[in-house]
């Protein structure tokens, strides 16, 4: 361990429905700890706005009343669907946090009385003035698909606000490390989770992986998995993992799920956003999309 | 920008590296300074009776499998309580602090343990590793601190809360 950040301390809370993890290096455990407590708070607040389940969030308060009249948001909650429009619109509407009917029908998330259309789609969402958000038609939106890596940032952002200069944060396997050192990330083999499919450096780097691992539901006697291609509501099927490295978090988690409808006709995207991909398949190969570098001088990669 | 797009496939033999992962964030003592800094804590253990047992489970939807329940009173008033919850791949001690009035304070996890005792279950699958992997038995691998993949559900923890704020009504308050 280097002399100047000699002590490491990890924190993990049950949050954003998942483990969540603070890692802190430093040589002032105080100030370490006072740092983690900063990341769990900026991740506790992303969880109250932007849970679909909580009946107070943010995200039910858009799906009850955005449609007719708009609802006014918290900054956060406005920044998050301001980049899920735009990640509608670079993806072709692959990726689209209005695919909630869908996962509703499938039990993924909580029954609701909600009225929706069933072809209404991300374009029906207005971003107006002083943070209000407006739907054009009646529709469900879920930010389960962005708002880890969402939090994620803002945890980052909340610990370097609080002097730390090197750490990890851990949502469930969405992921950001920010600091000089280069974290190894050992990524989760969706298929026999007892194993690890390889390895990554990663260095000021984020990275979220979305599969098909645990979760598989019959759904009309076909198995499903929570990941959707928001143009038709059918599930992926050949793919059964794809992790994306990106700047922000925020990024890698929305485009795993580009990634995952689109596969290599998504490459422009990932280059626009300097983003790296890993795609795992059900016969057991995997392939990378190769961007930019992940910090691969040891080249630990995937190996 | 420059773009690059190449597809690099791995090896079969790439995918097989054997891991388990465990890992301590806190001791007792550790989470109860998390949890409530600074105070001092008495030990005041809880053994269920099997009417209290059943209680808390129709109260709480949530099954009960141990009579004894780690409790400790914190000074100043509010509880200290080191639980256990069981999932299908994991084992996991947390601590859960309760206001004086029973309200949740603060969820820390303590120890994560990921175990998997169950075949494989795709025999496709499987027949890939055959004759390249020792089989080797679970290992707890210091070296994996930082895992990408899939979102675990803490929903055994949201449980055992939900257990454990029965607990409180029946047992720990006056």
């Amino acid at each position: 361990m280097k002399s100047h950040s000699n002590i490491e301390i990890r924190r993990c809370r049950p949050l954003l429905g998942t483990f969540v993890e603070i890692t802190a290096r430093g040589h002032d455990e105080r100030l370490l700890v006072r740092g983690i407590e900063g990341g769990f708070d900026a991740i506790e607040r992303v969880n109250r706005l932007m849970s679909f389940h909580d009946t107070l969030s943010d995200v039910s308060r858009m799906n009850r009343d955005a449609f007719p009249k708009g609802v006014i948001v918290h900054p956060w909650t406005w920044q998050v669907m301001k980049a899920s429009k735009r990640f509608a619109e670079e993806s072709l509407g692959t990726f689209d946090i209005t695919v909630a009917p869908w996962l509703t029908k499938w039990n993924y998330l909580p029954r609701r009385r909600y009225q929706f259309s069933p072809t209404a789609s991300s374009r029906d969402i207005f971003l107006r003035r002083n943070y209000e958000i407006f739907f054009r038609r009646e529709l469900i939106v879920d930010l389960g698909g962005i708002a880890k890596g969402f939090a994620v940032d803002r945890a980052v952002d909340a610990l370097k606000e609080n002097g730390i200069g090197c750490g990890i944060v851990n949502a469930g396997g969405d992921l950001r490390t920010f600091g000089p050192a280069s974290q190894l990330i050992h990524l989760r083999h969706p298929k026999d989770p007892i194993r690890v499919a390889g390895a990554v450096r990663l260095r000021e780097r984020a990275m979220a992986t979305s599969g098909i691992y645990f979760e598989r539901r019959k759904y009309r006697g076909k198995y499903v998995g929570p990941l959707l291609d928001g143009r038709t509501g059918q599930s992926g099927r050949e793919l059964i993992s794809v992790s994306v490295a990106a700047a922000e978090c925020m990024a890698a988690d929305a485009l795993t799920k580009v990634i995952f409808a689109l596969r290599e006709k998504a490459a422009g995207l990932l280059a626009q956003y300097q983003a790296d991909a890993l795609l795992l398949e059900r016969n057991g190969a995997s392939s990378w999309m190769f961007h930019s570098s992940c910090d691969t001088s040891d080249g630990t990669r995937f190996d | 920008m420059k773009s690059e797009f190449v597809f690099i496939a791995l090896p079969a033999s790439a995918l097989i590296a054997p891991s388990a992962f465990a890992i301590q964030y806190l001791t007792v003592e550790q989470a109860q300074q998390a949890i409530f800094p600074g105070k001092s804590f008495t030990a005041a253990p809880v053994t269920l009776t099997s009417v209290q047992r059943k209680v808390i489970e129709r109260a709480s939807g949530v099954r009960v499998l141990h009579d004894e329940q780690k409790v400790w009173r914190v000074s100043g008033g509010g509880w200290f309580i080191a639980d256990e919850v069981v999932g299908k791949h994991e084992f996991i001690t947390y601590a859960a602090g309760l206001t004086a009035d029973g309200s949740v304070k603060q969820i820390e996890i303590m120890d994560y343990r990921e175990t998997y005792g169950g075949q494989i279950r795709d025999q496709k699958w499987r027949a890939q590793f055959v004759g390249k992997t020792s089989k080797s038995t679970l290992k707890l691998d210091s070296d994996i601190k930082n895992i990408s993949g899939a979102t675990l559900s803490c929903r055994h923890i949201t449980d055992g809360v939900k257990r454990l704020l029965a607990f409180y009504e029946i047992a720990l308050k006056h």
